[in-house]
């Protein structure tokens, strides 16, 4: 039996946050600080003449004003994004200039008296614009305008061969919209040049503080020591606090070099939706091909995703779409390609599912239209094809009895059940005649997805764990707390091993000149990577302390226990010390290091780049849920009433905030199925803040019946396994397909929003 | 940012004086849902130079009964329209729109002027007020003038005050005994949005089942708010059927592009205000 961990223990990050103690990155101010602020590209795309900054220097009060001409280092970072444009501006959301003043309403005014001189371009608006040759190039480079690596494959079987065994083939295209994350904080960066040594310090909303560290470094022209990223108190990312903090932490650093001042950079609302990244838009071509009894023997698809003027994660969306492109099933034939692709809009980047929402709303769109064509239930169809103990995934990999568990068949069945799925279903299509307007309906779809980075790079996290003379204990990771309460998992993780009371755990923000290295915190590895390496060290400690309390309590390693705050001989209990005396002994009187490393990783992924088979991942987590809806049939309006969602796991270390991320995966997976479109018109940002850009509301909030289904999967700590993006992906399908059992109508592009509803189409001003 | 300097008047007297003294130097600020918005966007006239905060003044905040009329102090909020006695028994359509304006936020701040000024077309309260032929008392300086809500509003946006008029009250008739209102309002989701579109009704049949008051505005239709007269003509005096409510709509609808002319909402508006007219009718109506 577990002490602390599977237990719905307080946030040991709650007191600072509830209170206000926790400062978010605009919460900090220095003295002598600068506010600077970005001048923003007039056009989508458009030849930069000249840029006049005489007029914003002369202004009173205005430090500094800096141009691509005054980068130090280089000026293009990862995914080429520029500090600051040079010659071209590729997007309406590129910085031309940045201005630093001794007051916000100072550099405010300054930004405007930037004269830029432009000649406007022809740009590329979407993805058959930028797929069609004749339409131009984003980068002048690139041809075909189709982002480096982002071309991922999957093949299994034979195609052609899976295709004639078909009795049916049904060919459809669905489309997905840009997003924005739509976090609560805008992001906000303050640079600090290092009093020391040549360098600088830089604190904000950063999601991934190495990758800023490493960027900021190279265009400072600096050795990655040099420059320390100290991650704030984070309102709010789920993938998105990336590259537009990468942007504004490289222009404030160069200020702050060039000034000697410290320099804070703080986004508005509406800076925020322009320059920060969204979840790609895409639009995918599916064909499937099954047997009359609805076995499916083979599915190709063919998918693009838009990645706007410049590119940090096409490649690995992409590859990530490539492994679950063609679903939870256990499918013969499988042929996939994901591209994506340029263009003068803002850009794609992560953001909570990474490729999912897109793929998954695609792919069980299309199963619920099979089954109609099929004239089977969609429940039916799914049991039939859905990945069961000793399949194959297209990947090679075998389920159970191999490795990975597959629970998908009991977890459909369940929450069809507990729904009445199909009895309902059936009703509704009859109501459909019904003089009411007002229709009800009811949807399914499930998932399975990858846990934690796979194939797509190294998945590797460290820990640091170090336990001090009055008992107490910090724990350091170099993956963010951001609101998933990654920090508490990993303390429950820690005072588990340790065998203490969690109020003995501290924690330190992630600091890469303290923190190790643990890549991003992304991809749901928070707890299944860090959370491991965690319990790596915590285990390393306990040996050392068990040694020692061995030689204590006169009694062999192997009959010690820690439990409590207490270590003992289980053979005979009276036989105790203190947790605290045997770490003062050891520190103390034996003078031994009770700090301790802990290094993870699931193993290097093997896979094939022909057919981009192999070791995907080490496992996959499984989802299924059920909608139920009402649409009003005069206006379009869709009200989601009811959702029964089932999750797999493994385990669940905390779990009512492993509920609250699948409550608030669901209301954003629902935001995205329904109302939220970040509009491009001619690469001109329409959806500029909150009043345009919609967000579902508590009011829009349905009734959440959430079940977590653990397993005994090995592969994480305590066997926990990921969960932050899971729930976000089942809702689009499941209310497309709700909406077709209301009404028979098969909408396939995203959102589903009052005029699609209505008339089948979005009306653009 | 702009820049202003920020006066709060103690009475109402002096808040006028400071008005005619300003001029369009002045704004006026109770609620400052709208007023704040447009300060840091830095849209209000470059000649701003004072804001005039009247959201303390007890002289504009009341809600009273005078013989057949309810007056409404201009600085009265939403959520206070919205759960009053006199209004919910009054003025239901009033009560019922003014409790789906944004948030409750914005109902605890914003009011019934401020909407009216505002002069947005998808404002909520105003097509509630429009059926409740509803009258604005505008004083400059001490003379006080009488004015049609209706009549105030120029375009969307717009509204015929002079800069140095201030709207003191909105007065109207209570509902006649045996009359129903009703009001809808549709919008992308549950809180805190605009409305796509708003209907506010007025209805009272007689004992034999004819229509002997109608009164219909749309809010989101046209450029400006106004009563549907056609439509409420082809109801006026007749026994309603669904066939006759449709052919109201209908005109409605007619009406929504004869005014806008055809926009890249109408194909959705146009079918929309005739089910949702036809919808709010049979909420209120008996028909044959």
């Amino acid at each position: 039996m577990y002490k602390i961990i599977n237990k719905s223990v307080k946030r040991i990050d709650a007191y600072e946050k509830v209170t206000g103690k926790a400062k978010y990155g605009a919460d900090l101010n220095l003295t002598h600080q600068l506010y600077a602020k970005t001048v923003y590209s007039k056009y989508p795309h458009a030849k930069i003449l000249k840029i006049d900054t005489r007029e914003a220097e002369r202004l009173e009060g205005v430090v500094a004003v800096i141009t691509a001409e005054d980068v130090p280092g280089n000026n293009i970072m990862f995914g080429k994004f520029p500090v600051l444009a040079k010659d071209e501006v590729k997007y309406i959301g590129d910085g031309v200039a940045a201005v630093a003043a001794e007051s916000r309403e100072i550099v405010e005014k300054a930004v405007r008296l930037i004269k830029v001189e432009y000649q406007k371009l022809a740009g590329v608006f979407n993805i058959k614009e930028a797929i069609d040759k004749n339409n131009g190039k984003v980068h002048s480079e690139i041809e075909d305008n189709l982002i480096e690596h982002s071309h991922h494959l999957l093949r299994s079987g034979d195609i052609e061969k899976g295709f004639k065994e078909a009795d049916v083939i049904l060919e459809r295209t669905y489309q997905t919209q840009f997003v924005d994350q739509a976090y609560i904080e805008p992001e906000a960066i303050i640079v600090i040049p290092d009093p020391y040594k040549v360098g600088v310090e830089i604190h904000g909303s950063i999601q991934n503080p190495y990758s800023i560290r490493t960027n900021v470094a190279t265009v400072l022209g600096l050795k990655i020591n040099q420059v320390k990223v100290v991650q704030s108190t984070i309102g709010g990312s789920f993938g998105g606090k990336d590259e537009s903090v990468m942007l504004m932490a490289a222009r404030s650093a160069i200020i702050a070099m060039k000034t000697g001042r410290p320099v804070k950079m703080v986004l508005t609302r509406e800076e925020s939706f322009l320059e920060s990244s969204k979840r790609h838009a895409s639009k995918a071509k599916y064909k499937i091909g099954a047997k009359r009894d609805g076995t499916i023997v083979a599915v190709e698809n063919n998918v693009y995703t838009q990645g706007g003027a410049y590119n940090n994660k096409a490649m690995f969306v992409n590859w990530r779409a490539s492994i679950h492109a063609a679903g939870p099933y256990a499918i013969p034939n499988i042929k996939t390609d994901i591209y994506g692709v340029y263009t003068n809009t803002v850009y794609g980047g992560a953001y909570r599912g990474f490729s999912a929402p897109q793929i998954v709303f695609a792919n069980e769109s299309l199963i619920d239209e099979l089954a109609e064509e099929l004239n089977i239930s969609p429940q039916e169809i799914r049991i039939k094809n859905c990945l069961k103990p000793g399949d194959e995934l297209g990947t090679g990999q075998i389920l159970l009895p191999g490795k990975i568990p597959a629970p998908l068949e009991k977890m459909i069945n369940n929450v069809c059940k507990k729904t009445d799925f199909e009895s309902k279903r059936k009703k509704y299509i009859k109501e459909r005649e019904s003089f009411n307007p007002i229709k009800k309906g009811i949807g399914l779809s499930c998932t399975f997805r990858g846990a934690g980075l796979g194939g797509e790079g190294i998945d590797s996290a460290s820990a640091t764990v170090t336990i001090d003379i009055d008992g107490s204990i910090l724990i350091q990771s170099g993956l963010v707390e951001m609101g998933q309460g990654m920090r508490t998992a990993h303390a429950q993780i820690v005072a588990e091993v340790l065998g203490v009371s969690l109020d003995r755990i501290t924690f330190c923000n992630t600091d890469t000149s303290v923190t190790l290295d643990c890549g991003p915190t992304v991809a749901s590895r928070g707890t299944l990577a860090g959370g491991n390496a965690m319990l790596i060290a915590a285990r390393k400690l306990l040996d050392r302390l068990h040694k020692r309390a061995a030689i204590m309590l006169d009694c062999n390693i192997i009959d010690l226990v820690s439990e409590n705050n207490f270590i003992f001989n289980r053979l005979d209990k009276s036989r105790k010390l203190t947790f605290k005396e045997v770490v003062e002994e050891c520190l103390k009187g034996q003078g031994l290091s009770l700090s301790a490393q802990g290094w993870y990783t699931p193993g290097p992924e093997k896979l094939s780049s022909e057919t981009g088979r192999g070791n995907a991942y080490p496992t996959y987590s499984y989802g299924a849920s059920v909608i139920e809806l009402n649409v009003d049939t005069q206006t379009g309006k869709i009200n989601v009433e009811k959702i029964v969602a089932g999750y797999e796991i493994g385990r669940a270390i905390n779990p009512q905030i492993v509920k609250g991320q699948f409550y608030g995966g669901i209301l954003q997976g629902l935001g995205y199925a329904l109302i939220e479109e970040v509009r491009n018109k001619d690469g001109y940002l329409e959806t500029k803040n909150y009043d345009d850009f919609l967000i579902p509301s508590s009011f829009d909030m349905p009734e959440m019946e959430v079940t977590i289904y653990e397993s005994d999967d090995p592969v994480g700590p305590f066997r926990a396994k990921s969960v932050g993006e899971l729930g976000i992906e089942l809702m689009a399908p499941a209310v497309a397909n709700a909406l077709y059992n209301a009404t028979g109508k098969r909408i396939r592009e995203l959102p589903l929003n009052l005029e699609r509803v209505l008339l089948g189409k979005t009306l653009r001003k | 940012m702009q820049n202003f300097n920020f006066i709060r008047p103690d009475n109402l007297e002096e808040a006028c004086d400071l008005l005619v003294r300003y001029k369009d130097r002045a704004k006026l600020i109770t609620g400052g849902t709208d007023l704040i918005i447009a300060l840091r966007e830095e849209k209000l006239p470059n000649c701003l130079e004072i804001i005039i905060d009247i959201s303390n003044l007890k002289e504009l905040n009341y809600i009273k009964e005078e013989g057949k009329y309810i007056r409404i102090g201009s600085g009265v909020r939403h959520a206070e329209i919205a759960n009053n006695k006199l209004i919910k028994k009054y003025a239901p359509v009033l009560s019922m729109a003014s409790s789906v304006v944004g948030s409750p936020q914005i109902r605890n701040k914003g009011t019934i002027a401020g909407n009216i000024i505002t002069a947005s077309p998808a404002a909520d309260t105003i097509p509630a007020l429009i059926v409740l032929d509803s009258i604005l008392v505008i004083r400059k300086g001490k003379e006080k003038r009488k004015m049609f809500l209706k009549d105030v509003f120029e375009g969307p946006n717009k509204v015929n005050l002079k800069s140095d008029e201030i709207v003191c009250e909105i007065y109207f008739e209570k509902l006649p005994l045996g009359a129903k209102s009703n009001f809808i309002k549709l919008a992308r989701r549950n809180a805190v949005d605009k409305s796509r579109m708003n209907i506010a009704v007025v209805a009272q049949q007689n004992k034999n089942k004819e229509i002997t008051n109608i009164r219909i505005s749309v809010g989101s239709l046209t450029p400006i708010p106004e009563r549907f007269k056609d439509a409420e003509d082809l109801l006026l005096g007749k026994l309603p059927t669904q066939d006759l409510i449709q052919k109201a709509g209908k005109k409605i609808a007619e009406e929504m592009i004869n005014k806008s002319g055809y926009r890249w909402s109408t194909e959705y508006k146009e079918p929309v205000v005739k089910s949702l007219i036809d919808r709010v009718l049979n909420g209120i109506v008996e028909v044959e």
